[in-house]
């Protein structure tokens, strides 16, 4: 048994008697210091500004949080070091299923009622598995994956590993992941799958396959998890994200409108609808989804340049130029500066699209970057966009051969084809096309060995 | 859509936050006092598992249950077993033991397992004379949890099944991995003499 009385032990909910209930079985355990949090903001201030120990979160938070949403935000933000106990409460058996479909789970869970004894059991084993893999967890956060699968392998083999093997393949599934081993990730998920058919395993095998940009495969894959687990919302997100590359927008909008009725307050599900809204020409949704996330998006550091891009791409796509144009203004020129190369181009070529007096001279400064780097499709397709309108034949038809010829061609194609007869030029964009099939063509010619993924469809 | 399942859920919800205040006050009372409630703990915490368990059979006779499988230490679930019956049954008169030889992480449905043996241990303690015996083992790739105990067995096999076999039964089912399903067994002749239960879980 450990000594608990040194621990700093967090209670977080919304219920005044709940929180005093878990105090009172805290200090059972041995717990000298025990503060409250009465609310999601409230406990994320007291999370961040001194780091507790032991925290106990209630499953249900009231104003439409949940205790997995407070355990999502602290992962994203990076605010629960590898040492922090995270212990979902809960009064139903319902998290039950979250907890053994999603990949994002607390340290344990502990169902309402349950005696100071029967807490320090869990905490003892959370603790003993923490010191298991502490080694482990240090090189991930270093990112010295090789050195991690090593500690994993070395692991797997002792006797203490045995208790925790499916916990080892998972995690050194999600350092393939991280370290963009997709084909080894894959094959660990599927590892995983022969034993038992876990659905965040599968989730993890479309997570590969779709990052192998063989989206029919991963659509599959992610099709059947969401089917057989719908409260698993990241897997939805997944599943939207693959129908995006594959160019069902409308799909990929519904699936996330759903699921952002359920999880209003998720605004990274925001900005993944507000996405896919764009895509699918839903302007109106699009900007309302940014406008909620700008808004209440509290987080310090949570809106990033590329949430004003969005948000400015929104109203252009609004046909509301002079709103867009106050949006990308309204960022200061520190702002800009610390902006991405590519984000500087998606500046430039927004401003350029919305004021073309304020913005020609800075997309004309970026445009040998543009022509020499390939910024990723969001940015291509504005900076192709840009050029469009602004004459610049050469660099739109680059861009477009560019996109084309890419992972995400069938994710932008009918953005290409919209923006190309904007400007009467559709013929001019079939013959990119043609021109990039005959290309590939040729490569396959080349290289006789079949290239992994699907290929972008005319 | 599910008015009355959403109705029932909430309803055994709030019960149970409730049972966690009482059962908190209780345990503060004990230490503050040095007097043991733990039977009063032990009555507590049987309510609320008969809480879940009336919302369980309801789900499974709406045939939408469904096992939560996580990979789980055995041993860890023995552990709590014991915790939450030895000291009651020790009330009884009857020594309750635990053996468990699976080192592995299995995948199954932590709280629905526990429950299932803190019911059995339960039951078998009504007619032990002095033990009862918590085991877990493999058997071709089978992970067998059984309870044994020093009565008189059964009076009929299989015995007449109440409601608590045929949910236990079905929960025992909803373990599956490719194409085997878990089980329920009950017999006489274990290795204390007297009944015994057991579950196979794939």
């Amino acid at each position: 048994m450990s000594d608990y009385s040194k621990k700093r032990f967090l209670v977080i909910d919304d219920q005044a008697q709940a929180r005093d209930a878990l105090r009172t079985i805290a200090q059972q355990v041995g717990a000298f210091s025990v503060e409250f949090a009465s609310n999601y903001q409230d406990a994320i201030f007291r999370i961040r500004n001194n780091t507790p120990d032991i925290i106990l979160c209630d499953y249900m938070l009231g104003e439409s949080r949940s205790g997995q949403q407070l355990l999502e935000e602290l992962r994203r933000f990076n605010l629960l070091p590898d040492e922090t106990i995270f212990m979902m409460v809960t009064g139903e058996q319902s998290y039950e299923q979250v907890v053994s479909a999603v990949e994002l789970i607390p340290d344990d869970y502990i169902i309402k009622p349950f005696s100071p004894e029967k807490l320090m059991l869990r905490l003892d084993r959370i603790l003993a598995k923490k010191r298991f893999f502490d080694r482990y967890y240090k090189e991930k956060r270093k990112q010295e994956y090789t050195k991690a699968l090593a500690t994993l392998e070395a692991a797997c083999s002792t006797e203490e590993g045995r208790s925790y093997r499916f916990e080892i393949l998972r995690q050194r599934a999600e350092v393939f992941l991280a370290n963009g081993d997709v084909k080894s990730a894959e094959s660990a998920y599927r590892g995983i799958l022969e034993s038992y058919d876990f659905p965040w395993a599968r989730a993890g095998v479309a997570r590969s396959l779709h990052r192998q940009n063989r989206l029919q495969e991963a659509r599959e894959e992610i099709e059947r998890v969401v089917a057989r687990t719908p409260h698993f919302f990241d897997a939805g997100d997944l599943k939207a994200t693959i129908c995006m590359a594959q160019g069902e927008h409308a799909e990929a909008q519904q699936v996330l409108d759903e699921m952002a009725k359920k999880t209003p307050r998720n605004y990274l599900r925001k900005r993944l609808l507000a996405e896919a809204a764009t895509l699918n020409g839903d302007t109106e949704t699009a900007l309302a989804a940014m406008t909620d996330v700008l808004a209440n998006d509290t987080m310090p550091g949570a809106i990033s340049a590329e949430d004003r891009l969005a948000t400015a791409r929104g109203h252009v796509n609004a046909s509301d130029k002079i709103t867009a144009e106050r949006v990308l203004l309204g960022l200061r020129d520190a702002e800009v500066q610390k902006m991405t190369l590519a984000e500087q181009a998606s500046f430039a070529a927004l401003l350029a699209l919305c004021s073309p007096e304020k913005g020609k001279t800075r997309f004309a400064g970026l445009r040998p970057a543009m022509l020499s780097s390939d910024f990723g499709a969001t940015t291509n397709v504005d900076i192709l966009r840009a050029a469009l309108s602004v004459g610049d034949n050469e660099l739109a038809d680059l861009e477009a051969e560019h996109l084309m010829a890419g992972p995400d061609a069938k994710k932008v194609f009918s953005t290409l084809r919209a923006q190309f007869s904007l400007h009467g030029r559709e013929k001019d964009l079939r013959e990119i096309q043609r021109q990039v099939a005959l290309k590939r063509i040729h490569h396959e010619e080349l290289i006789t060995e079949k290239p992994a993924g699907d290929t972008p469809s005319a | 859509m599910h008015k009355l399942l959403d109705m029932l859920a909430s309803g055994v919800h709030d019960a149970k936050n409730q049972l966690f205040i009482a059962e908190s006050i209780i345990a503060a009372a004990e230490a503050a006092h040095g007097i043991p409630l733990g039977e009063a703990r032990y009555a507590i915490e049987s309510a609320a598992n008969r809480l879940t368990r009336t919302l369980t059979a309801y789900h499974l006779m709406r045939h939408d249950a469904a096992a939560a499988v996580t990979p789980s230490i055995v041993g860890d679930v023995c552990d709590e077993v014991m915790l939450a019956q030895k000291k009651h049954l020790a009330e009884l008169g009857i020594t309750l033991t635990v053996d468990c030889q699976v080192l592995d992480e299995w995948p199954l449905d932590r709280d629905l397992v526990t429950d299932m043996l803190n019911n059995a241990v339960q039951n078998a303690g009504r007619f032990a004379h002095q033990a009862v015996h918590l085991s877990a083992t493999t058997d071709d790739d089978w992970l067998c949890l059984r309870v044994d105990d020093d009565g008189p067995g059964f009076a009929t096999l299989p015995p007449a099944s109440g409601t608590g076999l045929v949910v236990a039964e079905r929960l025992a089912r909803l373990h599956a991995r490719h194409a085997r399903q878990g089980s329920l067994n009950l017999s006489n002749g274990g290795s204390l003499g007297g009944a015994r239960f057991e579950l196979r879980l794939p």
